[in-house]
């Protein structure tokens, strides 16, 4: 298993440094360096900054320095807010992403392996179909509908949550940005588990388990889950993206100060430092999270392992 | 299971006389098959309305998606005005307005997924018809590429080469290519290991007349699919961008931006947010009936 | 006697809603089975004697209904509520089924899946219960049983897992083991073994069987009493030997004649190949020493392991024979077919047709010599494109051989060809899926003919079909030959279907050939002791002779043909040479009679 483990770890690393690589060319292809201000420089100035930032040096050099600083986690300036660099700035930001969207990310998985489950066992009865409409609304409500919508019920109406912002980290405020942001993901969940869970009911092996007589919960339990986890364990990968990109909307409704929202600020600033910064602490982060999707896999099916 | 099983105790020999002589494809069937799905029938009919609305609808309405209406500003819906759906801030109709994002959403929608079917297409065949070591690397790389958030690239792209909707509609489709690629490059190695690709092999056809006869015809279900279910992805993923103020531009809009719009006001003017708000889940649900539909259609099992 | 009775079903009715309407797949079964017996119940596929006993355990789709009663010791087993029942099933009641690697949970270990059992009938702690499976996995004869316990299915070979399978529904002892299809999905020598197992269990515990198969030699070789099946319903039922020996329903005479059998000394009518003409041996197709071999892959980087699916075969095949492949799973029977077609590349050797070699040919004149070399593959439905219809599949042949052809003329011959196959030919435009399976195989053996090939090999042709259907094709498949004299290569696993339709046979063995002889004298003077056990492995659909046979049982497995070492499993006492690629020798014992050299028999026995 460790072994297994450390064996994905290494083939990672390239997909590390191309994801390193390709965001360097892209900051280079960027028109205009980011000190064409509206205002021009003196020269002298300008060559002050293109030393600071080695911006004086040969391509491979800097492409050198650039890979060398990200290495140590020195992910440069950011271009607009001066007292910050990226690095200090994803570090304030981290916690409040962490949180919410880790806890959507549980919530995602839980309440959608579990309604998932409960669909396929009562296959075409009531709490299958109030689960169908349930996958449904989840499927087509994409959280920047959701979030005002919510906002609108909740916070406004019934007056039951605050409608935005962290207030004092409690679960009060916690709780409408992250069911906005679990909410589709626990539909595409339960609709892969209760599809995959049908399968794996129907394969000889669970046949034979019941032949055993065995009673339902061992069966599903025991026998089924594995197997039928499968599909779902595999889009978690995405699904880990996908929360990623969602947060930023919903970080941005609720004004949640995590990374996403200082990403978003960024973008519409053109402040490319902090934009590049974010996005290759992101891929990083997913592709960690990938990793480990790919270890529970293994543990998940005997033969993926002996591969 | 047995419905197979019910045709071979059949004698075996002769059919019984009078036997229809034409049969019906897999395809017809499947046509048929979604044709008593009423689910996806009642979508077809909406989408079709939603596009003729879409296109059609503008030359019968009096009011311009960008023109203000300097008498009717953050006007209410009302029948007798003709702004059915009310205004927004700047006295510009939102029926309009709402059928031209509409039109910009089908349209990212329909180039997108032209896109990646062709991208997809493509890269899952070549990689399928090949295999080896060409295959295990190239699907490696789909791999890789589906482990990066895309969505990030494409914002990353909006902001340092400027928005622009061509631009977006090419970002996007080139993203949403990676499940077509694993879709058609399973079902191609499948097919390829069939008997009937060696029988027309010992039967002396080319590697050409193999592929445009025997492969592609037998690809096309699974690429009907799973196009079908890319659609509201692309639609989505529009909307998202230009949620978030990286999509099209004013005055230009699209369901996304209409939403947008509307969430910031929806407290005093909230028929801003509802209408386009109906509008974008209605084309998904239709949407995902259809390629639902068409699942079951072209892969009948219990569902 | 009733106080023998362990299970009766009276009236069984089976129905399963579908979209296309009710199925009836049992109407109105009625049958018992008594203490310590062996039932068979035999029937072609549709005859619903699966379903049958799947009702019994409560184990239907959910789309199935069941009404009538099954008694299980007096008890009424229908309507039966699941807690009620899973205290039977497992315990007192026990079933195996047909594919073993799917059966078994493929994410626990054996020994985990093992003990549940007696976890749950008898509350039987790990280490209790450990005991008793190891005891189970002894008695039906695993190697290695305590580290087996703790391996998953897949580590496992096909007989291996499903010996696991009847220890699994041994160890509560129960009165009644059904077992379906135990010994379809194996290999004859690995079927013979399990049979033996599940004989014996019936001996010293007294447990008895019900035995569903669709294969006449394996009830003749097991059963008391034979219960047969057809379209739901019951046709004939009786002591064994009643049935064979004294059929009375038609229906049962059809079945048992359709059964090919092994009897050297009936006389069997093949299509007599013309004589050859002075001088002309060898010159039609003569294959020589042909390699072909595999690289298997176990990871990106890593070194391939080298697979020698065939090593060095070499045969000629005379106009107007047919030639006989035999091998069990892994002999390389169908790479040897592909190579000698060019549709496999040969590693090494040489393939001449007409005196021409096959494999110095470009591609243009490779596909020219194709109109004479023809195949007809396994599963019919898979042999043909789903998107084409029936006449277009039949038709590509001449749309590449006779291009002068008018689409009419083209149509007209398909048309004629179809008759000729016995299909009719109003069929033209219908697509496979929508005809049976016996149907489709005719569709690609018309495809094959069309083009008046002179050689036609037929890869597993008839093994996917049912008993009178394949009568039936073969039939057809020796008529073709008289009238177009063509030659055969006749690909199978099957023993018996092998020496019905074939001049000589070719015997493989992890892609070496063993022996090579006339269907005849390899049938009445085998000399390889692997050819005699094959033979004796083989049930006869006669009870009498089955009862007094004596089985040849030699040591070891088939192996895996990666390595060297297993081919020298008749040879041990060169095995020192396996790893410089020495392959037994092939020496004439008699004119015309290819035996590859091995120790003697003696000493291979177990």
């Amino acid at each position: 298993m460790l072994n297994y483990a450390f064996k994905r770890l290494i083939t990672t690393i390239p997909v590390v440094w191309i994801a390193i690589t390709v965001c360097f060319f892209i900051l280079r292809l960027a028109p205009g360096g980011p000190f064409d201000g509206e205002r021009p420089l003196p020269e002298a100035v300008k060559r002050n900054l293109a030393a600071f930032y080695n911006l004086d040096k040969p391509l491979v050099e800097q492409y050198l320095i650039y890979v060398g600083n990200v290495l140590r986690g020195d992910l440069g300036p950011s271009f607009v807010t001066q007292d910050f660099t990226v690095a200090e700035q994803i570090a304030i930001g981290l916690p409040y992403t962490i949180i919410v969207g880790g806890l959507a990310f549980a919530l995602a998985i839980i309440a959608g392996v579990l309604c998932g489950i409960f669909g396929a066992l009562k296959r075409n009865q009531l709490p299958d179909f109030v689960l169908g409409g349930i996958i449904l609304s989840g499927l087509v409500l994409p959280n920047f509908l959701l979030a005002p919508v919510f906002q609108l019920i909740f916070g406004l109406e019934l007056n039951w949550l605050p409608v935005g912002g962290w207030g004092d980290g409690s679960i009060r405020y916690l709780i409408l940005p992250v069911c906005v942001l679990a909410l589709p993901h626990i539909a595409r969940i339960s609709r892969l588990m209760r599809g995959s869970m049908i399968e794996v009911l129907g394969t000889n092996f669970i046949r034979t388990a019941r032949s055993k007589g065995l009673n339902d919960t061992p069966v599903v339990w025991r026998h089924a889950l594995k197997p039928a986890l499968t599909p779902v364990v595999s889009y978690l990968g995405p699904a880990a993206g996908y929360l990623l990109t969602g947060s930023l909307v919903v970080e941005t409704i609720f004004g949640i100060p995590g990374i996403g929202r200082y990403f978003i600020n960024a973008a519409l600033n053109r402040d490319y430092g902090m934009v590049l910064g974010t996005v290759i602490f992101y891929m990083v982060l997913i592709i960690v999270l990938n990793l480990i999707v790919d270890v529970i896999y293994a543990w998940l099916d005997p033969r993926v392992r002996s591969q | 299971m047995l419905g197979p099983q019910k045709q071979s105790i059949v004698e075996d020999t002769f059919s019984s006389p009078g036997a229809t002589t034409q049969g019906r494809s897999l395809m017809q069937n499947a046509w048929l098959r979604l044709m008593r799905n009423r689910a996806a029938v009642v979508s077809l009919f909406v989408l079709g309305l939603l596009i003729l609305l879409a296109f059609a609808g503008p030359y019968f309405i009096p009011y311009n998606y960008e023109d203000p209406d300097w008498a009717a500003f953050r006007m209410p819906p009302s029948i007798e005005s003709g702004h059915y759906m009310g205004t927004d801030q700047n006295g510009r109709d939102l029926f309009a307005r709402i059928l031209y994002g509409t039109r910009v959403s089908l349209a990212v929608a329909l180039v997108a997924t032209l896109v990646s079917v062709f991208i997809g297409v493509t890269f899952g065949a070549v990689a399928g018809y090949i295999g080896g070591r060409v295959d295990q690397a190239m699907m490696r790389f789909v791999d890789i590429m589906y482990a990066l958030p895309y969505i990030l690239f494409v914002i990353l792209l909006m902001v340092i080469f400027g928005r622009n909707v061509y631009l977006l509609f090419a970002a996007i489709g080139a993203l949403e290519w990676l499940t077509m690629a694993r879709i058609v490059r399973g079902q191609t190695l499948s097919i390829k290991q069939r008997e009937y690709i060696e029988a027309a092999r010992a039967s002396g056809q080319g590697t050409f007349a193999i592929i445009f006869k025997h492969i592609i015809p037998n690809l096309a279900g699974p690429v009907v699919i799973y196009a079908a279910l890319t659609v509201p992805e692309i639609i989505v993923t529009e909307s998202f961008l230009s949620y978030l103020g990286f999509g099209v531009q004013e005055p230009l809009t699209s369901l996304g931006t209409l939403i947008a719009d509307g969430a910031s006001v929806f407290e005093v003017l909230p028929w801003l947010l509802w209408f386009p708000a109906t509008f974008l889940v209605l084309l998904l649900l239709s949407l995902l009936f259809i390629g639902d539909g068409l699942r079951d259609a072209f892969d009948p099992k219990e569902r | 006697m009733t106080q023998d009775r362990i299970l009766e079903i009276r009236d069984l009715q089976v129905d399963f809603d579908t979209e296309d309407g009710q199925v009836h797949a049992v109407s109105g079964i009625t049958c018992h089975i008594d203490a310590g017996e062996c039932l068979g119940i035999v029937g072609e596929s549709g005859s619903g004697k699966s379903q049958t006993f799947l009702a019994a355990m409560g184990l239907l789709s959910r789309n199935g209904t069941v009404s009538g009663a099954i008694e299980f010791r007096g008890q009424n087993l229908i309507g039966l509520g699941i807690p009620a029942l899973n205290k039977i099933r497992g315990d007192k009641i026990s079933m195996i089924f047909q594919d073993p690697l799917t059966s078994l949970t493929p994410h626990m270990r054996i020994g985990h899946q093992m003990r549940e059992v007696l976890g749950a009938h008898r509350g039987m702690g790990d280490r209790q219960a450990d005991q008793v499976c190891l005891d189970w996995l002894e008695r039906v004869r695993i190697p290695e049983a305590a580290r087996r316990l703790r391996q998953y299915p897949h580590e496992l070979s096909g007989g291996m897992r499903q010996r696991v399978m009847i220890a699994m529904a041994m160890l509560c002892d129960p009165d009644l083991l059904i077992a379906d299809e135990p010994t379809t999905a194996l290999d004859v020598t690995i079927q013979a073994e399990i049979l033996d197992i599940m004989d014996e269990l019936r001996r010293e515990r007294g447990t008895a069987i019900a035995l569903i198969t669709h294969d006449m030699g394996v009830v003749a070789r097991m059963c008391d009493r034979v219960q047969v099946m057809r379209y739901g319903a019951y046709v004939e039922a009786g002591l064994t030997d009643d049935i064979f020996y004294n059929p009375q329903h038609d229906y049962t005479k059809k079945l048992l004649n359709a059964v090919p059998r092994i009897d050297p000394e009936a006389s069997i009518e093949r299509p007599i190949p013309k004589p050859l003409a002075a001088g002309s041996k060898g010159n039609f197709l003569k294959v020589d020493n042909v390699e072909v071999q595999f690289k298997i892959r176990k990871g990106f980087f890593a070194r391939p392991d080298i697979l020698r699916a065939v090593d060095q075969v070499s045969f000629d095949v005379n106009p107007g024979e047919t030639l006989g492949i035999v091998g069990e799973s892994g002999s390389g029977k169908s790479t040897l077919a592909r190579a000698v077609l060019q549709l496999i590349p040969p590693t090494a050797g040489n393939v001449s047709w007409l005196g021409t070699s096959l494999n110095d040919l470009d591609q243009e004149e490779m596909k020219a010599k194709r109109s004479d070399l023809q195949i007809v593959f396994q599963d019919p439905l898979a042999s043909l494109d789903p998107s084409m219809t029936v006449g277009a599949s039949i038709m590509e042949p001449l749309k590449v051989f006779e291009k002068h052809l008018s689409k009419d003329q083209m149509r007209a011959k398909v048309q004629d060809m179809m008759e000729r196959v016995g299909l009719d030919h109003t069929m033209i435009n219908r697509y496979p899926h929508e005809l049976s399976g016996g149907q489709n195989q005719r569709v690609g053996i018309a495809r094959a003919t069309i083009a008046r090939p002179s050689l036609v090999i037929c890869d597993e042709a008839v093994s996917a079909l049912d008993v009178s259907i394949r009568a039936q094709i073969l039939e057809l498949l020796m008529g073709l030959q008289k009238e177009f004299d063509l030659s055969f290569i006749f690909i199978s696993h099957d023993l018996s279907v092998v020496w019905e339709i074939s001049h000589r046979i070719l015997v493989l063995y992890l892609g070496t050939v063993v022996e090579l002889t006339d269907s005849d004298s390899l049938f009445r003077n085998p000399q390889h002791p692997y050819t005699k056990q094959l033979i004796s492995a083989v049930p006869l659909p006669d009870p009498r002779l089955e009862r007094g046979r004596a089985r040849i049982k030699l040591k070891g497995e088939l192996s895996s043909p990666i390595d060297p070492r297993a081919r020298m499993r008749f040879l041990p006492s060169k095995l020192h040479l396996a790893s410089q690629g020495y392959v037994p020798k092939l020496e004439e014992r008699m004119p015309g009679h290819f035996v590859a050299e091995h120790d003697p028999i003696e000493e291979l026995l177990v």
